[in-house]
């Protein structure tokens, strides 16, 4: 890892505030992520994974300022974007960009491929109008689509071509991070290869950064050069992809590590798995200690009051529990 | 020689379009015998949710059954009276949905919704049926089962209600529960109660079970068999371990190539079927999967290759594909 | 295993814009094609029917009172000796032009108030839609009435009064006053229902993910709002002002047999069918042909509303 870190998250936070009753009349905040802390290195892909509700998404529009975080820094090239209002953010956003989950709703039904395309490049200002058809054909070739996909609409294309096509619209502002949440998820299996095969190629092509948020764990073993584990709007764990798959230190980790199947049968039947008790609590009101407590087989006294620090365990290996020793 | 439970042969549905009847399941052979689990593996669109409706004449506005036959213990699904329908529903064969968040009726309590189906199916006085509720809560692990009676869907979590609609599926102690995608709107950790849960009742009871889903990871430790579709056809037909070590069908090869693997290189591309699926009802002439298949020659453009046990294996492993025994013995 | 990824075979279509696959989903619908038909034949008859026949509609002919429809008279005439059909077609005029101005009042008010508060919200919303439920609530005729009754007479007086001080001919024709009541009081009650359903439309579209993505590249709102909300946002409003035109000319219709509407002499159905109600027993002509042309006006309206809706969604119509 480079000394300097493209991205720093410090103390990250982000609560909702939202009406309960039919008046509105009881106000109460959804802790959708607390003092979240980590870089991201240039080139890398940090992985953060977690249940539906731990905050793994929320951590990536937090980070693009898409939502506005309630607390904490987000600093960018020695600045704190986290603070920054939409105007003072615009320009940066050619910088960081986003691809979405899904892609049925994430292009505008009503412009064509090439429009999409080509929108961010004439805001910015990245190229004379003249040469704009070339540059779309160039970023169409780019996500492996054939120049006439420009004059198409998307309700023409297929999931896995509409994800093509959001991918050139990030890549269209020539960007040095992209958050990928959930970007292969809504994909047939056979389309998920693809689109990660064409990610770890752009990356490649022209150094790309990647926070790529997932739940599918074997995806994301695959692909990433760090991982991050979220549980209830906190991050657990976090380390290099080796440390975190080879001897994972969290309990939660372990959990979901052992409740990932495998496309092996033999090995499936051969193994033990331990499954967790219970659900996820709210995050209306989540519980106080770690979080996990109320589903950790190995709970202790002061995991039900005290919040575990997060602390870096050697080689940047960080774990948020008391249970592991310093 | 163990026994059919469902055999299901030449199994055709089509939907009204503008331009006519278009097929979206073409000729489906299928069976599933007594204690078995069948995993019925497919990408959206393949026709594995509406084969698995057909069989309880539930398919939606405008998509029909077009031809073949469903036996199940010796009678044609396709041909009962309404009357004997209704037994087979809910009695005979439990269906558990995809998302319980829509398939439970939200004005209902728990147990008044439990209790239905054994009072109509099973004579039972509403006393009795509500204790019985109880138990099946108790079954399926849901802690407080007797309190749980009176709550409400939206009271329960995702996975309580996914529960709930498996505890609803068994409540008459059906032989055969068809499980469409029941965990896809599950996390991880929850996903793995509800497939423990469903391979110890499976034990205790004795049933068979259909399991349909896009997971061919989370079939592999479930199912004693796999039938993989493609476009509204069976392309393979294989018991669980036979699949995963020596796939027939390129179709299922290419599958089981997309999935990274844990032992696999890392940060390698992964291997990849070009193209996509064609549209439901946009069916190619010949094999469905030619247009994305690398071996795909002149003869699978015109024929459509029959479901034939696979050469040098056991009667039990079944390819469509005319190349599947040469794609063996490459392989080999 | 040698499973070699192939290039992307694509079929190979001319591409077609979401509006002409509608256009060409509306033409496939035969009881929308049939409404479009007869609106089409409205609209010719309202610009060019009235030159197009024999009679003037207000020349009365007290030599062929009542005479039943005829081929010299298609529709009959009616007590003063006038060509009904002649007056239907007239009254054709009448009704557009009162359904096309009130449709376009109510749609601008309903649109401005309703993207405000569907894009900003909060308090600004709020007191919009607690507006726009007060007018929903207030019963339609009786708004009607008590705006006619307690402004027309003051109004004609007044115009009468500027006639007679600058004798500007403009102020002679107390059919402006008519006109600006009966446009401004079925306006007033019109506009609910677009501004309810335009701040719907903004508001789903605000939170559709392609928005999030628009302010992912820095977009500017001006840009968002122009580009993506209101585009998406146009077709349920073509399909609420077409059924719109149609409740229109009932409405119209409506006010002119209350007499609230527009005047005798100028022909309206409404007034057509006020004047043909009261000697129907005998002269059943006089009713019938007003009230069949309304009857068929609202079903083509209604016919192309529905097709028009089905042609915008055609993920609703599957």
């Amino acid at each position: 890892m480079g000394a300097q870190p493209l991205i720093r998250v410090e103390k990250l936070q982000k609560h909702f505030p939202i009406r309960l009753g039919a008046f509105g009349e009881r106000a109460v905040t959804v802790h959708a992520l607390d003092d979240a802390t980590f870089d991201i290195a240039e080139g890398e892909t940090l992985s953060l994974v977690g249940e539906s509700g731990c905050g793994k998404s929320t951590t990536g529009f937090a980070i693009l300022n898409l939502h506005r975080p309630t607390a904490g820094r987000v600093v960018y090239q020695g600045r704190d974007i986290a603070t920054l209002d939409e105007k003072a953010m615009r320009p940066i956003r050619r910088d960081l960009q986003i691809v979405f989950q899904d892609p049925y709703s994430t292009l505008n039904p009503r412009m064509t491929v090439g429009d999409a395309v080509g929108e961010p490049i004439l805001f910015h200002g990245l190229c004379k109008r003249s040469e704009l058809p070339h540059r779309i054909e160039r970023l169409l070739a780019d996500v492996g689509l054939p120049p006439r996909f420009a004059q198409r609409y998307p309700h023409e294309l297929s999931g896995g071509q509409r994800q093509r096509v959001a991918i050139a619209r990030a890549l269209a502002c020539q960007p040095k991070f992209i958050v990928c949440d959930e970007a292969i998820s809504a994909l047939d299996v056979s389309i998920q290869a693809q689109i990660i095969n064409l990610l770890l190629d752009l990356q490649e092509k022209y150094g790309l950064t990647y926070l790529f948020i997932a739940h599918d764990l074997a995806v994301v073993r695959h692909i990433s050069t760090r991982v991050g584990v979220m549980y209830l709007g906190r991050l657990a764990e976090l380390g290099t992809r080796d440390q975190l798959f080879g001897e994972p230190l969290h309990p939660y980790t372990k959990a979901l590590m052992s409740a990932v199947p495998e496309a092996d049968p033999v090995a499936e039947r051969n193994r033990h798995r331990q499954i967790l008790e219970g659900d996820v609590p709210s995050p209306l009101n989540p519980p106080p200690g770690c979080r996990f407590h109320t589903r950790c087989p190995i709970a202790m006294a002061e995991c039900r009051t005290i919040v575990p620090e997060w602390r870096d365990r050697g080689e940047g290996h960080f774990v948020a529990c008391h249970a592991v020793p310093a | 020689m163990s026994e059919r439970l469902l055999d299901v042969t030449d199994l055709s549905i089509e939907i009204e379009t503008r331009s006519g009847p278009a097929t979206i399941v073409a000729g489906i052979d299928l069976h599933v015998d007594k204690g078995e689990t069948l995993g019925i593996v497919g990408e959206s669109g393949c026709g594995k949710s509406l084969t698995m409706l057909s069989l309880l004449r539930l398919l939606p506005n405008k998509i029909r059954v077009a031809g073949g036959r469903a036996e199940f213990q010796g009678r044609d699904l396709l041909k009962l009276s309404r009357r004997e329908l209704r037994q087979v529903r809910g009695g005979r064969i439990g269906f558990v949905f995809q998302d319980p968040m829509t398939s439970l009726n939200p004005v209902m309590k728990i147990g008044a919704q439990l209790s239905e189906p054994l009072i109509y199916h099973r004579d039972m006085s509403r006393a009795d049926a509500w204790k019985r509720s109880g138990e099946l809560l108790r079954l399926v692990g849901i802690p407080g089962a007797e309190e749980r009676l009176h709550s409400y869907p939206h009271e329960l979590s995702g996975g309580m209600r996914q529960r709930v609609m498996i505890a609803a599926g068994l409540a008459c102690e059906p032989e055969l529960l068809i499980a469409d995608e029941p965990t896809t709107a599950l996390d991880v950790t929850i996903q793995a109660q509800i497939v423990d849960l469903v391979k110890e009742l499976r034990k205790r009871l004795g049933m068979s079970v259909v399991w349909i889903t896009h997971d061919l990871a989370l079939i592999a430790g479930l199912a004693d068999r796999i039938c993989v579709l493609y476009a509204g056809t069976v392309v393979e037909d294989a018991p669980v371990d036979q699949l995963f070590a020596t796939p027939g069908h390129p179709y299922t090869r290419g599958l089981l190539a997309s999935i990274p693997r844990v032992s696999g290189s890392t940060m390698a591309r992964l291997s990849s079927i070009g193209g996509t699926p064609p549209e439901p009802g946009r069916r190619p002439s010949g094999c469905a999967f030619a247009p994305r298949c690398p071996l795909a020659q002149e003869v699978c453009r015109q024929n459509a290759p029959a479901l034939q046990p696979m050469q040098g294996s056991s009667n039990a492993h079944r390819v469509a594909c005319h190349f599947a025994g040469r794609l063996m013995s490459e392989a080999a | 295993m040698a499973f070699v990824p192939m290039s992307v075979p694509v079929p190979d279509e001319a591409p077609v814009s979401l509006w002409r696959d509608a256009w060409s989903r509306l033409l496939r619908n035969r009881l929308a094609v049939a409404g479009l038909v007869m609106v089409l034949v409205l609209v010719f008859a309202a610009a060019f029917g009235p030159m197009l026949t024999p009679y003037d509609f207000l020349s009365q002919n007290l030599e062929a009172r009542n005479l039943a429809p005829s081929l010299s008279h298609w529709f009959g005439t009616d007590d003063l000796g006038r060509d009904v059909f002649s007056r239907v077609l007239y009254g054709t005029r009448t009704a557009l032009i009162v359904a096309v101005v009130v449709t376009a009042i109510a749609v601008a008010i309903g649109v401005a108030l309703g993207a405000v508060a569907g894009f900003f919200g909060g308090l600004v919303d709020r007191t919009i839609m607690w507006f726009t439920d007060m007018t929903m609530s207030v019963p339609n005729l009786l708004l009607v009435v008590v705006i006619n009754a307690s402004l027309k007479t003051p109004l004609s007086q007044w115009m009468e009064a500027r006639y007679l001080v600058t004798l500007n001919p403009f102020y002679r024709e107390t059919i402006w006053v008519d006109f600006l009541l009966v446009f401004g009081s079925m306006a007033l009650i019109s506009w609910p229902p677009y501004a309810r359903l335009v701040r719907a439309q903004v508001l789903t579209i605000r939170s559709r993910p392609y928005v999030t993505a628009a302010r992912a590249l820095g977009l500017t709102n001006r840009i968002i709002l122009i580009r993506y909300v209101v585009p998406n946002a146009l077709g349920p409003l073509i399909v609420a002002v077409s059924a719109g035109l149609g409740s229109a000319m009932v409405l119209e219709s409506a006010f002119s047999f209350l007499g609230v509407g527009v005047n005798p002499p100028t022909p309206s159905w409404g007034n057509m069918i006020s004047d043909g109600l009261r000697v129907w027993q005998h002269y059943p002509h006089l009713l019938a042909a007003p009230a069949a042309v309304l009857g068929l006006a609202t079903v083509a309206f209604s016919f192309l509303g529905d097709g028009l809706n089905d042609a915008l969604n055609p993920r609703g119509s599957k």
